[in-house]
C-alpha cells in the first residue's frame, strides 16, 4: 500500500528543476527556499524567513502590519492564498498565530513552518494545492514580540517574559518593573538560588545526585536540613525587603480577548478591560474585519494538548452540534500528535476568562484550538527514564551532554551572603531540544491542514426540475456541504454573529413564486415556504457540516436561471440551469 | 427598541424666557455651542478651569472635561461628574455645564467653593456621548439612544435597511398604533391616549399593536425593526458586559467614547469618587449589595455593591435626599454601564442621580358631591405608590408603557420585544414573571389609571402640551390606516423650563457638599523617644476623620488604587534597626479610622528624621517627630 501510494505520488508530481528523485515525504530534500528546522529563531529572523518565502513565492504570500507592539514592533499578518482561485476573502480562511506569551517562542516557527511547507509543497503534492486552492490562511507568528525578544537576548527562565512589556507597578509602590530578577553571575541565564547553612535548612541534597535538591518533610521533628531554598536569582532592587517582586510587564495577553473575560482582581494579567493592549487590539480588528475565518489554532507551550473552550465553568457546555466538530478534529489530533492530549481547558486545566481560542469560538463563532507544544514526555517514552528533575537531569546528561543545567556554583549575595547560584537553563522545559523541533512543527503544521481542510465547502448537485403544468416548474436544489464545519457553526446561529447564509435564484424572464427549505427527501410537499422573497432564502444555520439542504423552488418562466450559495465561511458556489 | 432617526420637534417649546437676572438662562446647547462654552469657561478663569480632552467620538466631536482647581496639594483628591451618558439626557449636560460655570465665577468671591477648589478638584464631562445628544438638536425630532455601528438586527442578511422615521412628516418620530386583532393593547378606559396590556386572563381582547414610527422598507411586513446602529454607549462597559446582548456592542469598549472615558478615568488616579447623571441611579432607590465575604461562584464575584460601601453609599444617599429632596428614579438594568464599571472595576464609589422623571397625577376617589382635584399628586396615595415601586421592581417586566419611550430606552429592559410588536429585537428579551401582576391589581376595584395616563394627567395640568403628541389617523403606505402618536421626543427626560434653575442649584449643592466625605490623610502623634545608646522608637499615627475610609472595600478587592505609602526618611548615617522605611496602607477607615506605625532607629539625633504619608487621592504630609 505505501509504495503504491508513494509510487503513484511520484508519478503525479510534476517535474520541477529541483526534482532528484528523492523528494522525501515530509519536505523536499532540496527545498527552494532552505529553512533550517532544527533552531529557533529570534523576531528579526522569523519575519526574514517569511519575507524569503515572499519574495520566492509574491502571488501565493503577501504581507500586511497590521499593529505594533508596546515596543514599536510590528505585528505582521502573512496571507497565503492562490489569486488564480480568487481573493483570500472569497474562501473559507485559517487563522493561526503563536508566541502570544513571549516565552513560549516555538509558536512562531510552527506558524512559519505552516507557510513553508505548503508553499514549498504547492506544485508537487496534490493534496497541498487542492486545499491551498480553496482556501486561505492568515499567519501571525508573533503576537507577543517585544516578549519573544526579551525571551531570546535577555537573562531569562522557562517561564518568565510571558507577559507583554508595558510597565505596570505589580507590586503598586509607585514605581515601574523596578524590582525584576537579576542575572547576578552574568552568565545570561536566571537560574535559582540556594544557601548552605547546615543543621537550619529546610532542603538536603539528593543522596543520588546532589544536583537535586529535596524537602525535608515539616513533620520530621528534630530532622533539619542543611540547605534553604531562596528563589530565583535576584536581589531587593527596590530597597523594599522583597526580591524580584516587581519583574517587567506583568500581565498576560491571552486573558485580554472579550468573551468571559474578567477584570484582573478575578483573573490574573487580564488588564482593566479587554483588548487593552494594542497587540490584542490590532488582532481583534484583523479577525472582525475578516468574516471569513472559519478555522482558528493558536500555538502556545507546553504540556502536549489540543485545548478547546470553554475557558470557564460558568459558561456551560458548547452545543452538540459544535462538539462534534471538535471532537472529531481533537480525536485526529491526539492521533497526529503522539503524546498530546485533546482537552477542554475549563474542565481538564484550568479557568481562563479572556482567552483567545474561546474568544474567537464564543465571540466569533469559529471552531478553535490552542496547542500546547513540546511536553517532556517526548524526552524518552521509556518508562525507566524517572519522572521529576531526576528524569530531567538524566536527559540532559546523557541527551544533551549537560548543555542544560548550570552547575550550582558560590556567589556572593549582597543580602544573603554566601550562597549558590544554579539550575535548569532557560530552554529546558518549555521548548524541545533542537533535535526534536522539526518533528514538532510538522506534526503540529498537518494538524492546521487537517483543521484547515474541513473548512466548509459547497457543492450544489445538479437540479431536478419538475413540470408542473401551467407553465410552472419546480426546481429541486441539493446544497452539499462536503466537510465537517459547517458554514454557520451552532454558536453563530444561536447569538446571531455574522451574517446568515443566502440561498438565491434568479433568471431574466423567469418569475419565482414560492420557495423554501425541504424537510423529506422523499415528500416535496414538506417544506418550509419562505414568507416573503422566495428568489433569496436566508438561513441563520447555513449547511451543517456534511449536511445537505434541499431547497424547491416554483418558477414560471422560461430560459436560464442562476442558483447561487453565498456565506461568509464558505466559497460562493452558482450554477445555471436551463428551464427549457 | 430600535431607533435611528430624527428630528425636530416642530411643536417642540420655544423656551420661554426667563425674568431677568445677573445668571444666563440655562438652555441646551449643541455639540459646537457646549464646546464654545466650555473653552469661554476656561479662558474667562484660568485660574481655576481648564478644558481637557477625554476622546473623540465615532462621529468625530471631542469629548470635553472641565477641571476645576486651583493649587496643587500632594495628594489632593478628584471628583469626577460625568453626564450625558445616554444620549436622551441632553438635560443633564445643561445641569453639569452649569455647575462648571458656577464653579469657575464663584472661585474666589465664594469662600466655601475657593477652599473646596483648593482641597479638592471637580472633573466635570458634561457630555460623554455627543453623537447621540446631537440628535436634540436635529430638525426631525426623535430620542437617539444608540450608536455603534450596525448589524443585521433582524437577521435578513441586511443591515439597518428598515429604521425608524417620521411617516406623517410632523417632524417627531412616536409610535404609532395599529388596529390589529393579534395586538396586545387596549385603550385605558381611563385615559383613551393612554394604552394597557389587554388582560387575556380576564377575557380582554387587544385591539392594537403599538410600533415605532416608521416604515416597512424590507417589505418584512415589520415596521422599523432594522435600525441603522446599534449599540447603546452604556452598555457598552466592560463590568457585567452582555456578549451577543442586545446594544451591547461588538466588545467592551468598541464604543469609542467608552474607550476614552474609561481611559481618563484610569489616567486620573487622583480621582477619589464619581457621580454620573442618568439611569441607573442609586441616590434614591437602594442598590443590591452583597456581604462582603459574598463568596464567588463559579470564580465569578457576585454583582452588587458590597456591603462596606454600600453603608457608606447609604448616608450619602440619605444628605442626597434631604439635600435635594430629589425623589427621581428609573429602573435601569446596571449591566456594562459606567456606573457599574466604576464602582467595580476600579473600586471607585459611585453615585449616580436621575434628576428628573415625569410627574404622574390622579385625583384620589372622592365621594359623591366632592369634586375632585387634579393637582393632587396620586404619589400622596398609599396604594399607587405600591403599585409604582412593584413597577419599578419589575426589571425584566413587560412594562406597559406602550407609547412613551423610556421603555425603549431600555429603562425597563425586556419590553422591548413585547412593546414594540414588530420590531423583535434579535436577541432574546427576557420575559417577566411579573406580567398580568399589575392589571390583576387594577382589577379588584375600579379601572385604574395606567401609568401613562397619569402622566398625561400631569400634562393636561401643567400646559406642557408639547409632550404628548396626540393620536391623529394616517394613511401609512403599508399598514394603511394607524394612528400616530404617543410621548413627543425628550418628553420624559426633560423637566419643565421653570424648574431647570432650582435643579441646577440642589444638585450644585450636593456636588459641593462631596468633598467632605473623601478620605484626607493626617499624619499626627509622631514622637521620637529616646531609649538611649543612641536608639530611637519612632512612633506616628495616620488618621482619616472622613466619612469615607481611605479605599473603597471594592478598591481594595480591585487592588487598582495606589495604597498611600508611609515614609520614615532618615539622616545620613542613621540606621533603621526596626520596622519598615515604607508601608503601603490600603486598609484605613473613616470616621477616625488609625493606623500607627513604630520604628525603632539607631541615630546620634532624631532632628534629622522625617516621617511622611503620600497618597494619589487622599492628600498628604511630612512631619519631623516630636522628642519626648
Amino acid at each position: 500500500m505505501l509504495l503504491l501510494a508513494l509510487s503513484l505520488a511520484a508519478l503525479q508530481a510534476p517535474a520541477t528543476p529541483d526534482y532528484d528523485g528523492f523528494p522525501g515525504l515530509g519536505a523536499s530534500r532540496k527545498p527552494i527556499v532552505e529553512i533550517p528546522w532544527n533552531r529557533l529563531y529570534d523576531y528579526d529572523e522569523i519575519y526574514a524567513h517569511l519575507d524569503r518565502l515572499v519574495a520566492q513565492w509574491p502571488e501565493m504570500l503577501s504581507m500586511e502590519v497590521i499593529g505594533h507592539s508596546i515596543e514599536s514592533r510590528e505585528l505582521r499578518v502573512y496571507t497565503l492564498n492562490n489569486p488564480e482561485t480568487g481573493s483570500a476573502e472569497s474562501k473559507p480562511a485559517m487563522w493561526i498565530d503563536g508566541n502570544v506569551h513571549g516565552n513560549e517562542v516555538q509558536g512562531g516557527e510552527a506558524v512559519v513552518y505552516t507557510a513553508w511547507y505548503l508553499l514549498e509543497n504547492y506544485a508537487s503534492n496534490e493534496q497541498v494545492r487542492a486545499l491551498v486552492d480553496r482556501t486561505s490562511f492568515y499567519l501571525l507568528p508573533m503576537v507577543n514580540p517585544d516578549g519573544r525578544a526579551s525571551w531570546f537576548t535577555g537573562a531569562h527562565t522557562a517561564h518568565s517574559s510571558r507577559t507583554g512589556v508595558m510597565p505596570i507597578d505589580s507590586d503598586r509602590d509607585g514605581l515601574l518593573d523596578e524590582d525584576p530578577p537579576n542575572d547576578l553571575d552574568g552568565d545570561g541565564s536566571i537560574v535559582q538560588m540556594r544557601k548552605h547553612m547546615p543543621g537550619e535548612g529546610t532542603h538536603r541534597l539528593d543522596p543520588d545526585d546532589p544536583r537535586i535538591m529535596n524537602r525535608v518533610p515539616t513533620n520530621d521533628r528534630g530532622i533539619r536540613g542543611d540547605w534553604i531554598y531562596l528563589g530565583q536569582e535576584g536581589i531587593d532592587d527596590d530597597g523594599d525587603g522583597r526580591i524580584n517582586e516587581d519583574d517587567v510587564g506583568g500581565y498576560d495577553m491571552n486573558r485580554a480577548w472579550p468573551s468571559m473575560w474578567m477584570p484582573g482582581h478575578v483573573q490574573y494579567g487580564a488588564g482593566p478591560y479587554p483588548l487593552y493592549w494594542p497587540e490584542a487590539r490590532c488582532i481583534a480588528r484583523f479577525l472582525y474585519e475578516h468574516p471569513n475565518v472559519a478555522a482558528v489554532q493558536s500555538f502556545h507551550n507546553t504540556g502536549g494538548m489540543i485545548l478547546r473552550g470553554p475557558g470557564a465553568e460558568s459558561f456551560g457546555t458548547y452545543p452538540r452540534g459544535d462538539l462534534r466538530v471538535f471532537d472529531e478534529l481533537g480525536a485526529e489530533g491526539e492521533k497526529m500528535l503522539p503524546f498530546y492530549r485533546y482537552m477542554i481547558i475549563a474542565k481538564d486545566l484550568y479557568t481562563v476568562f479572556g482567552g483567545f481560542a474561546t474568544w474567537t469560538y464564543e465571540g466569533l463563532g469559529i471552531i478553535s484550538f490552542t496547542n500546547e507544544l513540546w511536553t517532556m514526555d517526548r524526552n524518552s517514552p521509556d518508562e525507566r527514564v524517572e519522572g521529576g528533575n531526576a528524569g530531567r537531569l538524566w536527559f540532559d546528561d546523557n541527551l544533551l551532554q549537560g548543555a542544560g543545567f548550570v552547575d550550582w556554583h558560590p556567589y556572593d549575595h549582597p543580602f544573603y551572603g554566601e550562597i549558590e547560584i544554579g539550575g535548569f537553563k532557560k530552554d529546558v522545559g518549555r521548548v524541545p531540544p533542537t533535535f526534536l523541533i522539526e518533528e514538532m512543527l510538522h506534526r503540529n503544521a498537518m494538524f492546521c491542514l487537517r483543521h484547515a481542510r474541513a473548512m466548509p465547502e459547497i457543492e450544489i448537485e445538479e437540479p431536478v426540475l419538475t413540470d408542473l403544468g401551467d407553465g410552472v416548474t419546480a426546481i429541486d436544489v441539493v446544497f452539499r456541504n462536503l466537510n465537517p464545519i459547517p458554514t454557520r457553526t451552532a454558536r453563530a446561529a444561536s447569538e446571531s454573529i455574522g451574517a446568515p447564509d443566502l440561498f438565491t435564484i434568479e433568471g431574466e424572464g423567469v418569475e419565482v413564486l414560492a420557495g423554501g427549505v425541504r424537510s423529506d427527501r422523499f415528500r416535496p410537499e414538506r417544506i418550509s415556504l419562505a414568507e416573503r422573497e422566495p428568489e433569496r432564502l436566508v438561513r441563520d444555520s447555513g449547511i451543517g457540516g456534511r449536511q445537505e439542504l434541499r431547497i424547491r423552488w416554483f418558477l414560471r418562466g422560461t430560459g436560464t436561471v442562476r442558483i447561487q450559495h453565498s456565506s461568509e465561511k464558505s466559497k460562493d458556489v452558482a450554477l445555471e440551469v436551463s428551464l427549457d | 427598541m430600535h431607533e435611528l432617526l430624527l428630528g425636530l420637534f416642530a411643536a417642540a417649546p420655544l423656551l420661554v424666557p426667563l425674568p431677568a437676572t445677573d445668571e444666563p438662562e440655562l438652555a441646551l446647547l449643541d455639540h459646537q455651542s457646549l464646546t464654545s462654552a466650555l473653552a469661554e469657561l476656561g479662558s474667562a478663569h484660568p485660574e481655576v478651569a481648564t478644558v481637557l480632552n477625554v476622546g473623540t467620538s465615532r462621529e468625530g466631536r471631542a469629548i470635553d472635561a472641565i477641571q476645576l482647581s486651583s493649587g496643587d496639594e500632594p495628594g489632593k483628591p478628584a471628583i469626577l461628574l460625568v453626564a450625558n451618558l445616554d444620549g436622551p439626557d441632553v438635560f443633564d449636560s445643561v445641569v453639569a455645564l452649569e455647575h462648571a460655570r458656577r464653579l469657575a465665577t464663584s472661585y474666589g468671591d465664594d469662600e466655601a467653593i475657593t477652599e473646596l477648589l483648593r482641597s479638592t478638584t471637580i472633573l466635570i464631562i458634561p457630555r460623554a456621548n455627543p453623537d447621540a445628544a446631537e440628535a436634540r438638536f436635529a430638525a426631525t425630532q426623535y430620542e437617539r439612544l444608540l450608536g455603534g455601528r450596525g448589524v443585521d438586527n433582524d437577521r435578513d442578511g441586511r443591515s439597518g435597511e428598515d429604521p425608524p422615521s417620521d411617516v406623517d412628516g410632523d417632524g417627531v418620530i412616536v409610535k404609532m398604533r395599529v388596529v390589529d386583532p393579534e395586538g396586545i393593547w387596549i385603550v385605558d378606559p381611563t385615559d383613551e391616549r393612554a394604552l394597557v396590556k389587554a388582560d387575556r386572563k380576564q377575557g380582554e381582547e387587544g385591539k392594537y399593536r403599538v410600533v415605532t414610527e416608521g416604515r416597512d422598507l424590507d417589505g418584512d411586513e415589520r415596521i422599523a425593526e432594522d435600525p441603522l446602529l446599534d449599540t447603546r454607549l452604556n452598555k457598552n462597559f466592560p463590568s457585567g458586559w452582555e456578549e451577543h446582548g442586545q446594544d451591547a456592542g461588538l466588545f467592551p469598549s468598541d464604543e469609542p467614547e467608552v474607550r476614552a472615558l474609561m481611559e481618563f478615568v484610569m489616567a486620573r488616579d487622583d480621582i477619589a469618587l464619581v457621580t454620573c447623571y442618568g439611569a441607573p441611579e442609586n441616590l434614591v432607590e437602594k442598590p443590591k449589595s452583597v456581604k462582603d465575604d459574598a463568596r464567588s461562584v463559579m470564580r465569578i464575584p457576585p454583582a452588587g455593591i458590597l456591603q462596606s460601601d454600600a453603608d457608606m453609599l447609604a448616608v450619602i444617599a440619605k444628605d442626597y435626599q434631604m439635600l435635594t429632596s430629589n425623589t427621581a428614579k428609573r429602573k435601569a438594568r446596571d449591566a456594562g454601564t459606567f456606573q457599574r464599571w466604576a464602582y467595580d472595576h476600579r473600586g471607585l464609589l459611585t453615585l449616580s442621580a436621575v434628576l428628573w422623571e415625569m410627574p404622574e397625577k390622579w385625583a384620589p376617589k372622592k365621594a359623591k358631591g366632592e369634586e375632585s382635584s387634579d393637582d393632587e399628586s396620586d404619589a400622596e396615595s398609599d396604594e399607587e405608590t405600591e403599585d409604582a415601586t412593584e413597577e419599578m421592581a419589575a426589571e425584566e417586566s413587560d412594562e406597559d408603557s406602550p407609547v412613551g419611550d423610556l421603555d425603549k430606552l431600555g429603562y425597563a429592559e425586556g419590553a422591548e420585544g413585547e412593546e414594540d410588536d414588530d420590531a423583535k429585537p434579535k436577541r432574546k428579551a427576557a420575559k417577566g414573571a411579573k406580567a398580568g401582576k399589575k392589571n390583576a391589581k387594577k382589577k379588584k376595584d375600579e379601572p385604574k389609571p395606567s401609568m401613562e395616563a397619569k402622566r398625561l394627567r400631569w400634562i393636561d395640568g401643567s400646559k406642557e402640551s408639547w409632550r404628548f403628541v396626540d393620536w391623529k389617523s394616517f394613511e401609512h403606505p403599508e399598514l394603511g390606516t394607524v394612528e400616530i402618536g404617543g410621548f413627543a421626543p425628550y418628553a420624559l427626560h426633560e423637566p419643565p423650563k421653570s424648574e431647570w434653575s432650582e435643579i441646577a442649584e440642589r444638585e450644585f449643592k450636593f456636588l459641593t457638599s462631596l468633598g467632605s466625605y473623601l478620605p484626607r490623610l493626617e499624619l499626627t502623634e509622631c514622637v521620637a523617644n529616646d531609649l538611649g545608646g543612641g536608639l530611637w522608637r519612632i512612633e506616628a499615627t495616620v488618621e482619616n476623620h472622613s466619612l469615607l475610609p481611605l479605599q473603597s472595600r471594592s478598591a481594595r478587592r480591585t487592588r487598582t488604587i495606589r495604597p498611600a505609602k508611609l515614609m520614615l526618611t532618615l539622616p545620613a548615617g542613621a540606621e533603621l534597626l526596626g520596622g519598615q522605611a515604607r508601608e503601603l496602607i490600603s486598609d484605613l477607615a473613616g470616621s477616625g479610622g488609625r493606623e500607627e506605625l513604630v520604628w525603632l532607629v539607631r541615630a546620634s539625633s532624631a532632628d534629622q528624621i522625617e516621617v511622611s504619608i503620600e497618597s494619589v487621592n487622599a492628600g498628604g504630609a511630612t512631619v519631623r517627630p516630636e522628642v519626648q
